[in-house]
């Protein structure tokens, strides 16, 4: 029986976050974007780091979201129950058309990649192109538009806590059944998993919908919290670049690893704000670094830390020991 | 007619140019360069320096382009070699991670020294006729430039030892260290002389058009993308996809607006990679 106490001790941390910072609308935020880039992160978790499939279209899969539900909102006057998840359809829609389209073709994680790119560049063209629907690069405002309680920064972010519990929960569910030992074999050697009998194609397209859904739910929940969407908000560099690095940050396979890289993220882009135009630069720097130094990630690097502790004091040492191991 | 048709030639030698190196770097190397664009506008920011400060234009196009140079050789001998040390997928994806983290540091230093800057030449331009139509005789010039570096390109390939030995590296490498051929130097060379063609191209485009320090992620996409189309190891290929790809997006912006016609660029990519991996033109090689 896996322990889930870790998880539970950093919802409780997560949880009382507002008790904290419940006063400065401006901490608010941060705790806020942090989680939806956690959720994020969870989402890429499963599609690049457990079935190898580099999507490089995130923040293109979460505009898309975004985008559908806000302009059918705003356009038909529908209400958000009714265009959010059809944004998170479309999103996931999107993922697991790229996901099987790439594995039916037999594309490596590279071309994976530029298709995804492409579909990136297609997106930000698009939004840029249909300024009738998209109002361009200004954007569209989604304030008042139904969701008032996004507009309450305590309720947002207690919206955005549900959400990353519900990505989590769904995540360990999927990694306890039979999907999570197909991503495992999958992610070691796709040949060999699919001569055992593993429906190789069936668990990427499936991680590739889950991880989308999950892209889009947050991208258009995080739309009408942003009260704009905007191509810059869901740009290339302001949501692939961070997840891929804090996912890397925090570990890879991990089930922690995603929300502590992005919580790490969230403090490091805080340093950096002061610098302005820099920020870029730092990105590039943290992504070179992060892949070449730490590539193994905090999660796996803090589990054998506890583990020399345990054995130092000699108690639950075999436990400890064995736990990066069956974690990575 | 002719004019978009000449326009979109010009253009596409502009895009070749670019797009050969990130060929011959993921043909040979083993990685997808996604720094490149970034290389040619540090080569024309080089030059435009060099002119500023009072020296010849050609000596200062010849700077440019052999700092880009530099920048190559530099990338080649540290940020890469972690990448070498891995072989097939691995190293595509760290190569492409660390030239994507390099692409950042590139352009986030540009804007920070050198915020609002443009490169002009500012060369008398003569108008010329060329079948009854006018043309600038700088697009002309960089036309020029791209064809004979071309034309030298497929010489050396074709005609030395060294070329030969490249392309014995492009068809197989474990063959050719058989052959006592050593893949390591042969792959400096060949990035160095990759990024002094993106430079050329980063200078050049300063030639006909402007250049701006925010350039460069455009031009690796519209690299990318040619390479992609030409098939990303046959250097015949991009040059064909090069100019196909610049005469339809100069009809296509013409008729239907630039942003459509980009759209229909990067689908153009897409279904090429889906279609056929090999690039569409690959055959010609």
């Amino acid at each position: 029986m896996k322990s889930y106490l870790d998880l539970a001790l950093l919802g409780i941390v997560l949880a009382l976050v507002p008790a904290l910072a419940g006063e400065s609308p401006y901490y608010m935020r941060i705790a806020t974007v942090a989680l939806v880039m956690m959720s994020w992160t969870v989402a890429f978790n499963l599609v690049f780091a457990h079935t190898k499939q580099l999507f490089l279209c995130l923040g293109a899969l979460a505009g898309t979201a975004a985008y559908v539900s806000v302009v059918l909102t705003r356009q038909w006057q529908l209400a958000p129950w009714i265009t959010v998840p059809i944004g998170v359809a479309a999103a996931a829609g999107l993922g697991a058309l790229f996901s099987y389209v790439s594995v039916l073709r037999g594309l490596g994680v590279i071309f994976i990649g530029i298709v995804t790119l492409a579909f990136s560049l297609i997106f930000h063209n698009l939004v840029l192109g249909l300024r009738e629907l998209t109002n361009g690069e200004t954007g569209l405002v989604s304030h008042g538009l139904g969701l008032a309680f996004l507009e309450r920064p305590v309720a947002a972010y207690y919206v955005f806590f549900a959400l990353l519990a519900a990505a989590l929960a769904v995540y360990c569910v999927l990694m306890r059944s039979r999907s999570g030992m197909a991503f495992r074999a999958l992610s070691d050697d796709e040949l060999t998993a699919s001569l055992s009998g593993i429906d190789v194609t069936r668990y990427k397209v499936l991680a590739a919908a889950v991880g989308s859904a999950i892209l889009g739910a947050g991208g258009a929940l995080y739309g009408f919290y942003n009260g704009i969407v905007s191509p810059s908000v869901f740009s290339f560099v302001g949501v692939d670049i961070p997840v891929l690095i804090a996912l890397v940050l925090g570990g890879m396979r991990t089930r922690l690893g995603p929300l502590l890289g992005a919580a790490a993220f969230a403090v490091i882009e805080e340093l950096v704000r002061p610098f302005g135009q820099l920020n870029v630069l730092v990105y590039g720097v943290l992504l070179i670094v992060v892949f070449l130094a730490f590539r193994e990630g905090m999660v796996p690097a803090l589990a054998r830390v506890f583990a020399a502790i345990g054995a130092s004091r000699g108690t639950r040492a075999r436990d400890a020991a064995s736990r990066p191991a069956r974690e990575a | 007619m002719t004019a978009i048709l000449l326009d979109g030639i010009v253009q596409g030698l502009q895009l070749s140019l670019l797009a050969v190196g990130i060929t011959l770097i993921y043909g040979l190397g083993g990685v997808l360069n996604l720094a490149h664009g970034q290389f040619a506008v540090v080569g024309g920011v080089a030059a435009a320096i060099l002119v500023s400060a009072g020296v010849h234009p050609l000596a200062a196009a010849a700077g440019g382009i052999a700092c880009a140079g530099l920048l190559g050789w530099l990338v080649d001998r540290t940020l890469l070699v972690p990448a070498y040390r891995y072989h097939g997928e691995d190293r595509l994806l760290l190569g492409l991670i660390l030239t994507l983290g390099l692409s950042f540091v590139i352009d986030g230093a540009l804007n920070y020294k050198f915020p609002e800057f443009s490169l002009t030449f500012r060369l008398p331009l003569a108008m010329v006729e060329v079948g009854g139509i006018p043309m600038r005789t700088a697009s002309l010039a960089a036309s020029a430039i791209a064809i004979a570096v071309f034309a030298g390109l497929f010489a050396f390939l074709r005609f030395t030892l060294l070329g030969k030995t490249i392309r014995s590296i492009i068809e197989n490498e474990a063959g050719a260290e058989l052959c006592g051929i050593d893949p390591g130097r042969t792959r400096t060379l060949i990035v160095i002389l990759a990024a002094m063609m993106a430079g050329i191209a980063g200078v050049t485009q300063g030639l006909f058009s402007s250049l701006g320090t925010e350039m460069g992620p455009e031009f690796t996409t519209l690299g990318l993308l040619v390479a992609v189309v030409g098939g990303v190891r046959s250097v015949n290929g991009t040059l064909a996809a090069g100019v196909l790809l610049g005469i339809v997006n100069a009809f296509a912006s013409h008729y239907v607006g630039a942003y459509v016609a980009y759209i229909l660029l990067l689908s153009a990519a897409m279904a090429t990679i889906l279609v056929r991996p090999a690039g569409l033109l690959a055959r010609f090689t």
